[in-house]
């Protein structure tokens, strides 16, 4: 019946191109305006929802219970939703306060605010929260989909992780006490240093989902993380907190090795920053297929290397390795964070798409523009009744002949409200049943000169 | 090439497969000709392409009794470039191969690619500045498939646009109507210049020439009913010949083109209307545009009369001997 439909319009003898589109195009579109229908259905319904909750408050009051007790509960926390504020009050003492009277600021409403750790706490909070007021009006893009919109998809990551570790932060006591080799600096890097790298991973990754070819953002950040990790291992070997008995960083490396207590250091810090080197240089230097399985193998290695070492160093070496354990736990921004950040980027950056016009020709929507000038649907028996030829072979409702009957004129591109490039899809297809079937011949033996 | 499924896939759709295995085999010879017989540095280069095979093969070309004539797209060319002042180096196949458009839209990637490698290194070898095509297949290709950083690709309306072309005022006056199909290649797939004001401007300066615009056109032209040399049946005949039908209602006396596979599949649709005079024969000409403003110019006359049909052969005549 739906075929028939479709027959008896296309062969109605109208030329099927509506005036809409091309360069001539009116501004005028069919439907209704925003103002006042959805406008009023909105407000409608938005004060609805506020009566139903002014009526529920004023039927059943909540109950608030006794505030909290620091002589009862030793960790005071808020609800789970409130520990990055909670977190961001705490980290707060690290911005510069001082003392009223001398400096306050006028609030406004005759009073004055002090400048304390209260006052930074409050303006911090602004910070995962004010992202979602701006975002709208710096990422402009027409299309939302993550892979269109990196920026705000990678944003959105680097709030994500930062919410996750203020929240943490907000268990700093406790966290301090259940493993006193970490310090409460450490806990306030994670501020900076963790949500920067899944915002970059998530940027490279969702960039390469977009099919961009991110071989230089991937060497960059995988030479800058491989640099970092460098310069952090030496930092915390040599001149760092280690180093503070006064001895020369060159004499106290070779006195190391002669130390037993010292050698789980050694090898627990060199596992990460090799590991690091590995993945930058399989980027950098190698074709994508080799560097995956290097980056592979290397992965498996650093993984049971790393578990089996501590297994038989803590039962072999318990002080050497509480060393280790604290030096990795101390620089865990960068001892710890950059490999996963190393791992994770190139993963997402070398991931291989599904299909290359997978992704855009899924974007259609079905507004049938595309059907409307498709020449081949018009004279073409087997895909009469669908959308364009292209996406009906896309989505396998033929058996892939249609695809070798496209004229590639590119009419349904030319009228495609989202702009997708049928005729590269037809390119692309085209050219990998070519390969595959050369592949075949390869594979069955039979040589090309023969086989002509 | 390969042997094919040839129920489904491209062998089912490619119908002329001697030309393919002609041109295919181009692309193996890699290396190029010890002397080419043209000067380096030159300013302008015309790339003819591929229009001299077509006659060959084709039953309704000029040389087997058809009027349709590829190779007269040359001359013109070179013609109408001359007029403007330019005297173009000719890329022509002694040396250069084929663009590999086809061969590219069949899916035959790896072709194309030795046919373009080799292709751009002649043209890098030469230091062409611009490279002036008459085909709108190979404006694409070499605007968009090839990476000719460095070399501007016109096509040869955009050339005569931008010298301004002077055409002499008609010995005649007779008006003639003139409809021009945008070739799907040298219009929409074009995401930078994109070719619709400069053949509609060219074939305007012929001052009895009056240019009706067909059903749809411009970014929505329908398409003559084949590309790339693919698909060639009664279906896809049936949108060339809806495509003819819509410039006969218009009354035109010309139909222009300014793609050689339009003119190729408008072409063999004439010439069978010829051969059956009992049906409807689209009465107008169906030629290139560079053919057409050629004709107009001054000086000696392009190409070569057709070639008559003998009189036992020719099913006009036949049918006036019937008839009388």
């Amino acid at each position: 019946m739906q075929v028939e439909a479709v027959r008896e319009r296309v062969y109605e003898g109208r030329p099927g191109f509506p005036a809409e589109y091309g360069p001539d195009r009116q501004g005028v579109q069919p439907g209704y305006p925003f103002w006042p229908h959805e406008a009023y259905r909105d407000l409608v319904i938005i004060f609805l929802l506020c009566a139903i909750l002014l009526f529920l408050s004023a039927a059943y009051t909540p109950v608030v219970g006794p505030s909290a007790n620091p002589a009862i509960q030793p960790f005071i926390i808020p609800d789970w939703y409130l520990l990055f504020s909670w977190g961001l009050l705490k980290v707060a003492d690290v911005l510069p306060t001082c003392q009223p009277p001398s400096c306050q600021i006028p609030d406004g409403f005759g009073g004055a605010l002090n400048v304390d750790g209260a006052f930074w706490g409050d303006v911090l909070t602004l910070i995962p929260v004010l992202p979602i007021f701006l975002l709208p009006f710096l990422d402009r893009g027409r299309e939302a989909r993550p892979a269109k919109s990196p920026v705000r998809g990678a944003l959105g990551l680097y709030g994500i992780a930062f919410v996750f570790f203020a929240s943490l932060y907000a268990l700093n006591d406790r966290l301090l006490e259940t493993w006193p080799f970490l310090t409460d600096d450490t806990l306030k890097v994670f501020f900076v240093v963790p949500p920067i790298l899944v915002g970059l991973a998530a940027y490279v990754g969702l960039r390469r989902l977009g099919y961009r070819d991110m071989y230089w953002w991937l060497v960059a950040a995988l030479g800058a993380a491989f640099a970092l990790i460098l310069a952090s291992g030496f930092w915390a070997f040599a001149i760092g907190p280690w180093g503070l008995d006064g001895i020369d960083p060159w004499t106290r490396l070779l006195r190391a090795f002669g130390d037993p207590r010292a050698w789980p250091t050694i090898v627990f810090g060199l596992i990460p920053i090799a590991y690091t080197g590995v993945v930058f240089y399989a980027t950098a230097a190698l074709r994508e297929r080799k560097a995956k399985e290097i980056v592979l193998v290397a992965s498996v290695i650093a993984l049971f290397a790393t578990v089996g070492l501590v297994k038989w160093s803590a039962d072999a070496n318990p002080a050497g390795t509480y060393d280790a354990l604290r030096l990795i736990a101390t620089n865990g921004n960068f001892l710890v964070a950059l490999p996963f950040f190393a791992l994770i980027t190139f993963y997402v950056g070398t991931r291989t798409p599904y299909s290359t016009y997978e992704y855009l020709l899924n974007e259609c929507y079905q507004c049938g523009k595309c059907h409307t000038v498709c020449p081949v649907t018009k004279v073409e028996d087997d895909a009469l009744g669908g959308l364009n030829l292209v996406y009906n072979t896309f989505k396998k409702q033929h058996d892939g002949v249609p695809l070798w009957t496209c004229l590639a004129c590119d009419a349904c591109s030319a009228v495609c409200p989202l702009d997708i490039h049928y005729s590269d899809y037809i390119l692309e297809e085209r050219s990998k049943a070519f390969a595959s079937a050369a592949e075949a011949q390869a594979r069955s033996g039979v040589p090309a000169e023969a086989a002509k | 090439m390969m042997p094919l499924d040839p129920e489904y896939g491209p062998a089912r759709t490619i119908p002329h497969p001697v030309m393919f295995r002609l041109l295919d085999s181009e692309a193996e010879d890699a290396a190029p000709p010890a002397d080419i017989p043209v000067p380096k540095g030159a300013e302008y280069a015309y790339y003819p392409g591929c229009v001299d095979y077509y006659d060959q093969e084709m039953q309704f070309s000029h040389l087997n009794y058809g009027d349709t004539d590829h190779g007269i797209i040359f001359d013109s060319s070179i013609k109408l470039l001359k007029a403007v002042g330019i005297e173009p180096v000719i890329l022509d196949r002694s040396f250069m191969k084929c663009c590999g458009h086809d061969q590219l839209w069949q899916g035959k990637l790896d072709v194309f690619q030795r046919m373009r490698d080799y292709n751009t290194r002649i043209i890098k070898m030469l230091g062409i500045k611009t490279l002036v095509t008459s085909c709108a297949e190979g404006y694409r290709t070499f605007k968009l498939d090839y990476k000719l950083d460095g070399v501007t690709v016109k096509h040869i309306t955009q050339v005569l646009y931008e010298r301004g072309l002077r055409l002499p005022p008609p010995k005649d006056g007779k008006p003639i109507r003139v409809a021009y199909q945008d070739p799907c290649r040298s219009c929409r797939q074009m995401p930078v210049d994109p070719i619709y004001e400069e053949p509609r401007d060219l074939i305007r300066r012929v001052e009895n020439a009056e240019l009706v615009e067909l059903k749809t056109f411009r970014a929505d032209a329908q398409c003559c009913g084949v590309a790339q040399m693919m698909y060639c049946n009664d279906k896809t005949k049936g949108l060339t010949a809806s495509r003819m039908a819509e410039a006969k209602e218009l009354r035109v006396d010309y139909l222009l083109t300014a793609c050689p596979k339009c003119l190729t599949h408008f072409g063999c649709l004439h010439h069978e209307n010829r051969w059956k005079p009992e049906e409807e024969r689209f009465r107008y000409r169906v030629i290139d545009i560079t053919h057409f403003l050629a004709e107009r110019l001054e000086g000696e006359a392009v190409g070569r009369p057709p070639s008559v049909i003998p009189e036992a052969q020719d099913p006009r005549q036949k049918a006036a001997k019937g008839g009388a």
